[in-house]
């Protein structure tokens, strides 16, 4: 594998520290900083940082987003400083990187990400995601958590999420014919049910959205599905029963009640 | 509309997430630069490749960086000069090989805990046989982006040359911080005070020059993700073969931090073989679509696909061997 060196005599060239970093470039730097800084803090008091992050590691971004404004801030009091001490002058001025990217861009790239982010309010994923990546009543991702699993919770208490944890543990659905239920959660219509079955669902979210994984239950409607609009939030009461669904025998939710819900201010579940 | 609004909410996912990860790196990369006596550093490590690269592997558990961190520490040791066994040992264990994934492993697979033992003894073991095998390129700047490789130390040249450390941007030249500021001489004393400026102009560089492809790195991935069917990469896993490599495609799309990454392969544990399993926290920490960005900020393309080939490799032979004769 060895690969000969085209760079056996290097040439190395001084710089003389004359020409500093252009203040054009500080101020693109510190203008990134307090935009990315501001955007963290904006998620976080605005609470759509749960539509990203799991709740256990927004305090990453929280700490991020301080330690960016701390770095603006920093490099912004230096500026105006100037001229501070001969050497820390000429050896800061001398800090220069290598760069992939031409001179500016990297900092333009994150400048108008940082700006989309700010105009652009991030929403809960939607169903077709849901369908995307697979609904199911058989995996769940933190099942293995005892924190979260509560079995001692009864039938009409439980979340969706509660419900697939107990199917996962014993997933016989006649054992659970009869019991009352009460969740909510957004509606999926998925192609592959008659049109009087929607499934209600949640995300579940281990870390990031990005590994957001959909659990779901069918419900069988007393009316067509169409009266339920696919993503819309709605509360479903009723009890639990089996039927063959796609040649499978699955635990299904007989609905009396589905009730409008405005959607959860942190509609995921973990 | 829909999928815009999707890929959208998962790239800033992916960014809200990483970043905090990626200012550590440049934290610690940064302190390394400015606080670190690289004499020491690099005179420390073990002159004998597969020692170094066996140092460079464990090193990960004095900087607990994942796999959008590590990148900018391995170029700083590149550049300072320390071998490329230690360096490549470095780059491709630290992510896994560090006291928070390991942590965050136990706590995700405290029910198996074979699955954090083979990861953290594959993960070590690979790392260290690929180092092993960079070593034998002596001279590692062939496969350096050109302005890594004009800043680093040549082979031939003393590595404890202190204070060689800056390169300029578009003229690739490097600064050397002697008191006359043109000879090869150890820096002059500096205090604290005087070296935390620097750190933080190095951060904010390093910042700047990692964030750009990370942002681009995560876009990539935010679109295949959204692009491409999960069902489609899962439907290829049942066998003890075809599970691995749906695993590994999965690791390499999906691009999850490794901090994290356990609990996302939990998802996976009742349905996956546990070879499959481990092929995903193996490999993905190593290479994945979203650190391809970072380490092109440092390796040619070729040396990229080196280690992209090796990992693979070795990733699929130790974890198929688990699946064949441990499951």
């Amino acid at each position: 594998m060895t690969v000969k060196s085209r760079f056996s005599r290097p040439r190395l060239r001084m710089t003389r520290f004359s020409s500093g970093p252009s203040p054009w470039f500080l101020w693109l730097d510190v203008s990134m900083m307090l935009i990315w800084g501001t955007l963290f803090l904006k998620y976080w008091l605005s609470g759509e940082i749960l539509f990203l992050l799991h709740p256990n590691y927004v305090w990453l971004t929280i700490a991020a987003a301080f330690v960016l404004l701390g770095m603006a801030v920093f490099k912004v009091s230096q500026q105006l400083a100037q001229p501070a001490s001969k050497f820390s002058s000429r050896r800061s001025q001398s800090v220069q990187h290598l760069s992939l990217l031409p001179k500016g861009w990297s900092n333009a790239i994150l400048i108008l990400v940082g700006l989309l982010g700010w105009f652009y309010a991030p929403q809960p994923f939607t169903s077709d995601i849901a369908l995307q990546r697979g609904v199911t009543d058989t995996l769940m991702v933190t099942r293995l958590q005892p924190q979260s699993f509560r079995v001692s919770v009864n039938p009409e208490d439980k979340s969706i999420t509660d419900w697939v944890r107990t199917l996962n543990v014993y997933p016989e659905p006649d054992a659970y014919q009869g019991d009352p239920v009460d969740v909510s959660g957004f509606i999926i219509h998925p192609p592959d049910l008659p049109d009087n079955y929607v499934m209600i669902a949640r995300f579940i979210l281990t870390c990031c959205a990005a590994d957001a994984y959909p659990v779901a239950l069918p419900v069988r409607l007393q009316g067509d599905r169409s009266d339920y609009a696919a993503d819309g939030w709605f509360r479903v009461q009723g009890e639990m029963t089996t039927e063959t669904l796609n040649g499978d025998r699955r635990l299904t939710i007989a609905a009396t009640r589905l009730e409008s819900i405005p959607q959860p201010r942190n509609p995921y579940d973990y | 509309m829909n999928q815009w609004s999707n890929a959208l909410t998962l790239f800033f996912s992916l960014l809200v997430e990483a970043v905090p990860f990626l200012l550590l790196g440049v934290l610690l990369s940064s302190a390394l630069l400015i606080f670190v006596d690289e004499r020491r550093l690099i005179a420390a490590m073990p002159r004998h490749p597969l020692l170094g690269a066996l140092a460079g592997g464990l090193f990960g558990f004095l900087f607990p960086v994942c796999e959008c961190g590590n990148v900018p520490v391995a170029r700083r040791l590149l550049v300072k000069g320390a071998p490329s066994s230690v360096a490549v040992g470095f780059l491709l264990a630290a992510p896994t090989i560090n006291p928070v994934v390991l942590w965050a492993t136990w706590t995700a697979f405290q029910h198996d805990p074979s699955i954090v033992f083979f990861r953290l003894g594959f993960s070590l073991l690979i790392a260290t046989a690929i180092g092993w095998i960079f070593s034998a390129q002596v001279d590692l700047r062939p496969l350096l982006q050109s302005s890594v490789a004009h800043a680093v130390i040549p082979p031939s040249t003393s590595l404890l040359q202190s204070g060689t450390f800056m390169l300029g941007g578009s003229g690739q030249t490097i600064s050397r911080f002697g008191a006359n500021g043109a000879a090869i001489t150890p820096p002059p004393r500096v205090t604290i005070g005087e070296r935390l400026p620097l750190m933080v102009e190095n951060m904010v560089q390093e910042l700047r020059e990692l964030g750009g492809m990370l942002v681009f790195g995560s876009a990539i991935a935010s679109i295949i993700q959204v692009g491409v069917p999960r069902d489609v990469i899962l439907s290829l896993g049942q066998g003890p073969v075809t599970s691995i490599i749906a695993m590994m495609v999965l690791a390499a799309v999906v691009s999850i931090c490794s901090t994290v990454d356990s609990f996302f392969a939990l998802s996976f544990a009742s349905t996956f073989t546990s070879g499959s399993l481990l092929a995903f926290l193996i490999f993905g920490p190593m290479i994945d679509v979203k650190n391809i960005g970072l380490l092109l900020s440092v390796f040619r393309s070729r040396a990229i696909l080196y280690l992209f080939v090796l990992a693979a490799q070795l990733t699929f032979l130790l974890t198929l061997g688990v699946n064949l004769y441990l499951n």
